[in-house]
């Protein structure tokens, strides 16, 4: 490529445009979602505590911030899978499976939160592994493979529970769930952070997290550069599947009960991928990261509970959470899109011009 | 802009007898399961009018299904059906409590669902976003909507034609909801396979940019496909309220999966382009006639919706296996070679 001919012009090779991933200009900040996210969360914060200033007290804080951490565990798995190009709308009836297997042995035989981690997280990599198989090995489209196994993993839940549910826990399950390291900072929100920094250092540093960002941004490519994009992907569905399980625990020791449709009956999938999409996570894969999908489902908790501090009813939640997430979609300035004069041009047109 | 060309044919011969090949293959499934549930489960045989009479309970899903058809062929997706149906429901509801006429307050909320489908659309193809993104946000809008209008307790108690005409009412011994399916079934399939708008569906489906190089205007195509979801899905909306005679501001969130797993289990490639909507007519039977069967026999809702959801994974994978072990032969074909083998794929 050496010899080009100076008139060849734009098509040599040219600099790489450096400015654009500088990260020191303050633009360059901003343009950041993690960045932006954070901003917002906090303003969000200072508002509601003007109108209320019983907003900011560290309990508030601290339950949020707990309140938060099922969804943003399982939007950290979620985002794998999305770097990937795929989907997994099978998280929420493994996270009430995990929380549901852990549950009933702690009520019947005392099982330590600790003892209940290898089991959730099994629970949820078997699972995992179901999607994986049916994603990378059969090759059926991840919506569909995971619309199907939601069902199957539904009616697993439901064998599981056994007409039964979890209401009484040992008191251990209640202080790891509610409980502060110094008031402000709950458990659940410094375990969150640890597995999604945890999760970031694999994505950023290790030869796996990268593969993981090449499949996503070209299977193909990926496959000749010697990478096994089948068993990337179906690893990245088996750490979803385990993420979703550590989430049951989360959930089961903050909430402090599972029945036979916990998480399916909040719509948990929905809205750790709402959070995924809000953190700058995309379904076309190799775009995002986990940090993104951490400070989007603490912000989407964040701005649900001011709704609720400004008495507007807990119906609109849900109306929220769909504004929020077509405001990240359509504001999110990297993903190249045509701007709505090109889409009005491309609607009016007479069919048959070039677009 | 890149839009990713898929590498394959338009509309060629194997194609139309691989869909003949699945729709034969679910018209055999949907005989045998009669026949299965007939026999083996008691009450579920009704000397024939007890099995149609049951064709209410899953005939909404169908006409969901039909409706969720028309984005699928075109390569979107529409998650917000169920809240539709919802929310279509609860406004027809509230209409009629003001004291409208019920058909004319239908006709309405019909009408402000197609507006919704339409603005929808407009959204997605103006600004051109994911389909998946933007239904998901509009489903949590809708069902948002639906609660914040229908209040706790939603009107109920419809006059009787409307509960019969739109619900549960019989010509002899067939259930008026067959001829609705049976009309809008027959509407949906002149939509997509005799007309310019189907046809260029389909080819939007297949390749975006071929469709464009081929003048279809892609965007106004993918708004209407849209505005017909939407439609459909009201419409379901619409049959719930007169079969249960009430409505409710979740009464078609538990359709959504199970109309988008009826387009897929009817041989609709889910990225769009491929497949024939007599495929969705029979499986909206295969998969309503399944679960009814499985609760008649005692087994719950989850459990019925798990064996939905392990048939629609096993007749994808064994369809997805034979596509890809035979290349390119038509699956007829493929089928002869892999059993005329002895099995050994």
């Amino acid at each position: 490529m050496s010899a080009i001919h100076p008139s060849a012009g734009s098509l040599s090779p040219r600099r790489p445009n450096y400015r654009a991933v500088t990260v020191g200009t303050a633009r360059a900040w901003l343009a950041r979602r993690e960045v932006q996210l954070i901003l917002v969360t906090v303003a969000i914060f200072a508002i509601t505590t003007v109108h209320d200033p019983s907003f900011f007290s560290a309990g508030n804080i601290s339950f949020l911030l707990a309140d938060a951490m099922a969804v943003a565990i399982i939007a950290v798995g979620q985002t794998l899978v999305m770097l990937t190009r795929g989907i997994d709308l099978s998280v929420a009836p493994v996270l009430g499976t995990a929380a549901l297997a852990v549950g009933f042995l702690a009520q019947n035989h005392h099982l330590t939160p600790l003892e209940g981690v290898p089991l959730a997280l099994a629970i949820g990599a078997a699972m995992g592994l179901g999607n994986g198989a049916m994603v990378a090995m059969a090759g059926i489209p991840p919506i569909i493979a995971t619309l199907g196994s939601l069902a199957v993993y539904g009616g697993v839940q439901a064998i599981v529970a056994h007409g039964q549910e979890v209401v009484t826990l040992p008191p251990a399950y209640f202080n790891l769930g509610n409980g502060d390291l110094v008031s402000g900072i709950a458990y659940l929100g410094l375990i969150g952070l640890g597995i999604t920094l945890l999760f970031a250092v694999v994505l950023w540093f290790t030869r796996f997290g990268r593969a993981v960002y090449a499949v996503g941004n070209n299977a193909e490519a990926a496959r000749r550069a010697g990478i096994n994009v089948k068993r990337i992907t179906a690893m990245t569905y088996v750490l979803c599947g385990a993420l979703a399980g550590i989430a049951g625990l989360v959930f089961l020791a903050h909430v402090g009960s599972a029945d036979s449709t916990s998480g399916t009956d909040s719509n948990v999938e929905l809205t750790a991928i709402a959070a995924a999409l809000i953190g700058g996570s995309t379904l076309t894969g190799g775009k995002g990261g986990v940090i993104g999908s951490y400070l989007a489902a603490i912000f989407l908790e964040v701005a649900l509970a001011a709704l609720v501090d400004f008495r507007i009813q807990p119906i609109w939640e849900p109306a929220g959470v769909g504004v929020l997430i077509l405001a990240a979609v359509m504001t999110d300035s990297t993903t190249g899109r045509p701007s709505l004069r090109v889409g009005l041009k491309s609607l009016l047109q007479r069919p048959g011009a070039r677009a | 802009m890149s839009v990713s060309v898929k590498p394959r044919g338009l509309i060629r011969r194997r194609d139309v007898t691989n869909d003949q090949w699945w729709m034969g293959s679910l018209v055999l499934l949907l005989i045998a399961e009669l026949l299965y549930f007939s026999i083996a489960v008691q009450g579920f045989w009704g000397g024939g009018t007890g099995m149609l009479d049951q064709t209410e309970y899953f005939l909404d899903i169908g006409v969901m299904a039909l409706g969720s058809a028309f984005v699928i062929f075109g390569g979107d997706i529409d998650l917000s059906c169920g809240a539709m149906a919802s929310f279509v429901g609860i406004v027809m509801a509230e209409l009629w409590k003001q004291g409208l006429d019920i058909w004319l307050a239908a006709a309405l909320a019909l009408a402000i669902a197609a507006l919704i489908g339409l603005i929808q659309g407009l959204i997605i193809a103006l600004f051109r976003l994911e389909s998946l993104l933007v239904t998901l946000a509009t489903q949590f809008i809708l069902g948002s909507l639906a609660t914040a209008i229908g209040g706790g307790y939603p009107p109920y108690g419809f006059p009787h034609s409307f509960g019969s005409l739109a619900g549960t009412g019989t010509l002899g011994p067939i259930p008026l909801q067959i001829f609705w399916f049976a009309g809008l079934g027959w509407i949906s399939f002149l939509l997509i396979h005799r007309t310019a708008f189907g046809r260029s569906l389909i080819l939007l489906g297949h390749s975006r940019e071929a469709a464009r190089y081929a003048g279809v205007s892609v965007s106004w195509t993918r708004v209407r496909a849209f505005v017909l979801c939407a439609l459909f899905s009201g419409l379901a909306g619409v049959l719930i309220a007169g079969t249960y005679n009430s409505v409710r501001d979740d009464l078609g969130d538990a359709l959504l999966l199970p109309a988008i797993t009826t387009v897929v289990l009817g041989g609709v490639d889910i990225f769009g382009g491929r497949g024939h909507l007599a495929g969705v007519v029979f499986s909206a039977f295969v998969l309503g006639f399944l679960y009814q069967g499985l609760l008649i026999e005692g087994a719950s809702q989850l459990t019925a919706n798990m064996v939905g959801g392990v048939v629609l994974v096993v007749a994808l994978t064994l369809k997805l296996t034979l596509e890809q072990r035979q290349g390119g032969a038509a699956l007829s074909e493929r089928l002869r070679l892999r059993f005329a083998r002895g099995g050994s794929p």
